[in-house]
């Protein structure tokens, strides 16, 4: 295994005295899209700014691309991007100004990407950025991102309060434009709620709730652990108890159940009892949050 | 060409695109020498993860249904799989395997299974007939 690009190891963190993030552990390979998942105030943003060294640790330690992200500052800064989620620019500046000024602090910067963004997203040079929509501000902070290539992307949720079409712009350009380079050279961090959206381009994930890890799994394990299965009976079942079932839902004749894991034995077992109609799905990884969520 | 991705199916995404992709080719719905969308835009349209994308190209290159052409893209190889005929036999042997398997717990008799079997072989042919109409009428 190479070197983990983002290694987090016991992380705590509190503002005064309520705790925001406590002992959370995770590690990202390089090359991977990895979703961090967890409802408003889960401490996801909070995990983000000390990642970039905005907060300072409580305990536990961080290593960016093996480097500690407050000794080595500029250096680790120098390899990543970063899109949060409300995006501020100089109002009295056009988007020309701001992508030259933004670039200036960049020893790399693709200007082809640049010509091909701004073009894509429709963006007018001259316009200053006081007059962007929320949607456009967002553009400009991923153009920004992208152009100086970095070796990892920290998007934290990017595409909350923007409109459906700018979202899949988003999600595709991130696919296209940003994944476009040298695989083990491309890694994103993406936290958000949005799960569903981003379904097809996380790779593995991470639910926190309440500062803690629950959950981290491949997302293809998920899908495969993860079953939904419902069947319906002539009569209502006698028994209701189904081993390796996370969640039973009984309604007279009709038995829905979530399996973590134990599907194919509770499939089985409900074949056995001569049912009407019987199915099985995999769950969304959204489905996958809400249950896990929903069972701590 | 046309990708539906499920992703309730439990399947792993890239098996998917494979599948799909050798369903294409089963079907004559994708002709041998015909170019595959490149990576890039079937990830950005699919909205999937590149590596995906590229794993799925690279096994279906493994498994002798592509070739990619260096500078030029990936394209549908002509239909001679480069296992030999006992390895293929007992390939197919485990997904009907499976089927049977399936079958018996869904209890349907063999009788029924064969005829269906037949009714699938039968559909496939009328989809290639039909793809390769329409190819003489393009061309």
């Amino acid at each position: 295994m190479s070197e983990p690009i983002i290694e987090i190891k016991g992380l705590s963190y509190a503002y005064s005295k309520s705790e925001a993030v406590h002992d959370l552990n995770l590690t990202v390979s390089p090359g991977r899209c990895y979703g961090l998942f967890g409802r408003n105030g889960a401490g996801k943003t909070t995990t983000m700014k000390c990642l970039l060294n905005l907060l300072r640790p409580k305990s536990g330690c961080i290593n960016l691309f093996g480097l500690d992200p407050a000794k080595n500052e500029v250096e680790v800064k120098s390899r990543l991007a970063y899109v949060p989620d409300a995006v501020a620019f100089y109002p009295w500046m056009t988007v020309r100004e701001t992508l030259d000024y933004l670039a200036s602090f960049r020893a790399h910067w693709n200007k082809d990407v640049e010509q091909d963004l701004i073009s894509r997203f429709r963006l007018v040079p001259d316009q200053k950025t006081g007059g962007l929509s929320k949607g456009q501000r967002t553009q400009v902070a991923l153009l920004a991102a992208i152009c100086p290539e970095p070796e990892l992307l920290l998007l934290d949720e990017p595409t909350s309060g923007l409109d459906p079409i700018v979202r899949r712009e988003f999600i595709e350009t991130v696919i296209g434009a940003y994944q476009e380079g040298e695989p083990g050279k491309r890694t994103i961090l993406v936290s958000t709620h949005l799960i569903s959206e981003f379904e097809g381009l996380i790779d593995e994930f991470t639910i926190v709730d309440r500062g803690r890890n629950v959950l981290t799994l491949g997302s293809d394990e998920a899908r495969g652990r993860y079953q939904k299965i419902r069947a319906r009976f002539v009569q209502p079942p006698a028994v209701t108890q189904f081993a390796g079932a996370i969640r039973t839902k009984i309604d007279g004749r009709e038995v829905e159940i979530i399996a973590n894991g134990g599907g194919p034995e509770i499939l089985e077992k409900l074949r056995g009892m001569s049912p009407e109609s019987l199915t099985s799905e995999a769950l969304t990884l959204e489905e996958v949050f809400v249950a896990t969520l929903k069972s701590t | 060409m046309l990708l539906q991705l499920n992703f309730k199916s439990g399947k792993p995404v890239y098996l998917q695109v494979v599948d799909q992709i050798k369903a294409a080719a089963a079907s004559g719905t994708l002709q041998s020498g015909e170019p595959l969308p490149s990576i890039r835009p079937l990830a950005e349209e699919l909205r999937v993860n590149r590596n995906t994308v590229a794993k799925a190209y690279a096994e279906l290159e493994s498994q002798g249904i592509i070739e990619t052409l260096p500078g030029k893209g990936c394209f549908l190889k002509p239909n001679n799989s480069p296992l030999r005929k006992e390895v293929r036999r007992k390939l197919l042997t485990e997904e009907i395997d499976q089927a049977i398997i399936q079958a018996h717990h869904l209890q349907v008799p063999a009788s029924e299974f064969l005829q269906l079997v037949r009714e699938r072989l039968e559909a496939l042919e009328e989809r290639k007939r039909n793809a390769e109409e329409k190819q003489g009428n393009n061309v």
